[in-house]
């Protein structure tokens, strides 16, 4: 009896100690990975020191790769999406640029979010741009996007711009019937108005220095799909009114469009016209952007979608071939 | 160390000294260190006796790295650091970022550099979330906290070796 009590004590006392010693050590364990309020830590080492320089000289030499393996894959894929863009421009093939405006929407759009943007307006304004090494990819997007403009006019709009894309194909989804064309007096008052958003947008930050305003008057951030309950409105509303008015935003209220527009009048290789196009009113008809005005083109208003183009090179609806074709079917003889 | 001066007139602004407590609620007071790498330092209660002891420093990425620029201009980030290299908090004061609203804005962001060492790579995409979508402005912020940290701990040091 003795016996056993005296050993269940022994073991009682054993355990109590094995305890004690592991709650004391983990306690000075934990004491020592986390100091104690008010021990100051332990400075860096000499060892610490000197890896501490590597890593200085690293930062101010940029020994980082400015072309790393990110940066090389964003650039090839956003390259794939302007050479294609391009190359159906230059086909003026319908189907290529069915395929150029889906991957505007997929990659620019709801992969990267990469549209041209007032923000852009107001950087170049404050001459504030990012450091190469964060965007080349944004870099080569502007680039292309102003280059482009003085080369063939506003293609950026009509293939590159992922919202503008969007709509163009919404445009070929939604039924013709519920279409409505603004009459043309109000559609050339309304074409100004994305110039006035331009200003409106540019005054308001030259005062306020306020950059968030672009969620507003422009609805690009929707790829990123991050939005407050207000944005997500007004987009809602913009894309129903665009199943009624085709490139409703693109034509009246995009303020970069505007800029494009302005810059567009630099355009070096424009539309060529045919005589026949003084009197002949087909492409006006088709032109989806309200650019033609009889024989006029406003470079500022074409987007280069290549609608009216392909009309005037199709032989058998353009009146020039058909007009050329019955003279040459006309007898000669006397 | 020049411009280390006594409690009473430290050169802390009201607002800078609002946004140090944040980070470091610890100090005593601050003090505003103008040289080529300005930066706050914060004291421990004066001892009697006994040298100011720091008990931790600051800095804004506007001073430390000012040419990193950002999608839209610089982010103005004030960086706490304790005096052995480790980061105690981050806290992103202004900016001009379009996409920061989804980004840099969000608590998440500056919350992942507590306690790193400024021997840590503060790489986005390995130890820095990448936040996609945001990416010239996620860089950007980091890389000034990067390089701030790094330059103010070494100068730090090099003080502290100095009698």
């Amino acid at each position: 009896m003795t016996y056993t009590f005296r050993l269940r004590r022994g073991l009682s006392y054993g355990l109590l100690a094995i305890f004690f010693w592991l709650w004391t050590s983990v306690g000075v364990v934990s004491a020592m990975t986390q100091p104690a309020e008010g021990e100051p830590p332990p400075p860096l080492s000499l060892d610490d020191l000197a890896a501490l320089d590597a890593l200085l000289e690293e930062d101010a030499q940029g020994t980082a790769p400015i072309l790393d393996e990110s940066a090389m894959l964003d650039l090839a894929a956003l390259g794939v999406v302007l050479v294609f863009a391009v190359f159906s421009f230059l086909r003026k093939d319908d189907r290529l640029k069915v395929i150029s405006l889906v991957l505007s929407v997929v990659y620019l759009g709801f992969v990267k979010a990469s549209l041209v943007s007032v923000v852009d307006v107001f950087g170049a304004i404050r001459w504030s741009l990012p450091a190469l090494q964060d965007g080349q990819a944004y870099y080569l997007l502007i680039l292309f996007t102003l280059v482009s403009t003085v080369v063939w006019g506003r293609l950026y709009c009509g293939r590159i711009c992922a919202f503008g894309a969007l709509t163009q194909l919404m445009d070929r989804v939604v039924p013709a019937r519920f279409r409505i064309e603004p009459p043309w007096w109000l559609d050339r008052r309304l074409v100004y108005a994305k110039y006035v958003v331009l200003v409106a947008a540019v005054l308001y930050f030259l005062v306020t220095d306020d950059t968030l305003v672009y969620r507003y008057i422009e609805p690009f951030w929707m790829f990123t799909l991050n939005g407050n309950i207000v944005m997500w409105t007004l987009l809602a509303i913009l894309l129903l009114a665009t199943v009624f008015v085709r490139n409703l935003y693109c034509r009246y209220l995009c303020s970069d469009g505007a800029g494009l527009g302005l810059l567009s009048n630099l355009t070096m290789f424009r539309i060529k016209r045919w005589n026949e196009c003084q009197t002949c009113k087909l492409c006006e008809k088709v032109c989806e952007w309200g650019a033609i005005d009889g024989p006029n083109i406003s470079v500022s208003e074409c987007v280069r979608c290549d609608d009216c183009e392909r009309l005037y090179a199709d032989e058998d609806k353009c009146p020039h071939w058909l007009i050329q074709k019955r003279v040459a079917m006309r007898p000669t003889g006397r | 160390m020049t411009g280390v001066v006594g409690h009473a007139q430290t050169g802390v602004s009201p607002g800078d000294e609002t946004a140090l407590r944040r980070l470091l609620p610890a100090a005593h007071h601050f003090a505003l260190v103008e040289d080529d790498t300005r930066h706050f330092r914060a004291y421990a209660a004066p001892e009697a006796g006994r040298p100011l002891r720091v008990v931790g420093l600051a800095f804004f990425t506007t001073d430390l790295t000012p040419r990193i620029y950002a999608y839209k201009g610089r982010i103005t980030t004030l960086v706490a650091l304790d005096t052995g290299g480790r980061v105690l908090g981050v806290d992103v004061v202004h900016h001009y970022e379009p996409f920061g609203y989804f980004s840099i804005d969000l608590p998440g962001f500056p919350r992942q550099f507590a306690g790193k060492s400024v021997l840590e790579p503060f790489d986005v995409g390995r130890d820095i979330d990448a936040v996609s979508r945001a990416t010239i402005t996620v860089e950007a912020a980091t890389r000034a906290i990067r390089q701030g940290a790094r330059r103010l701990a070494r100068e730090f040091a090099a003080a502290q070796a100095l009698p």
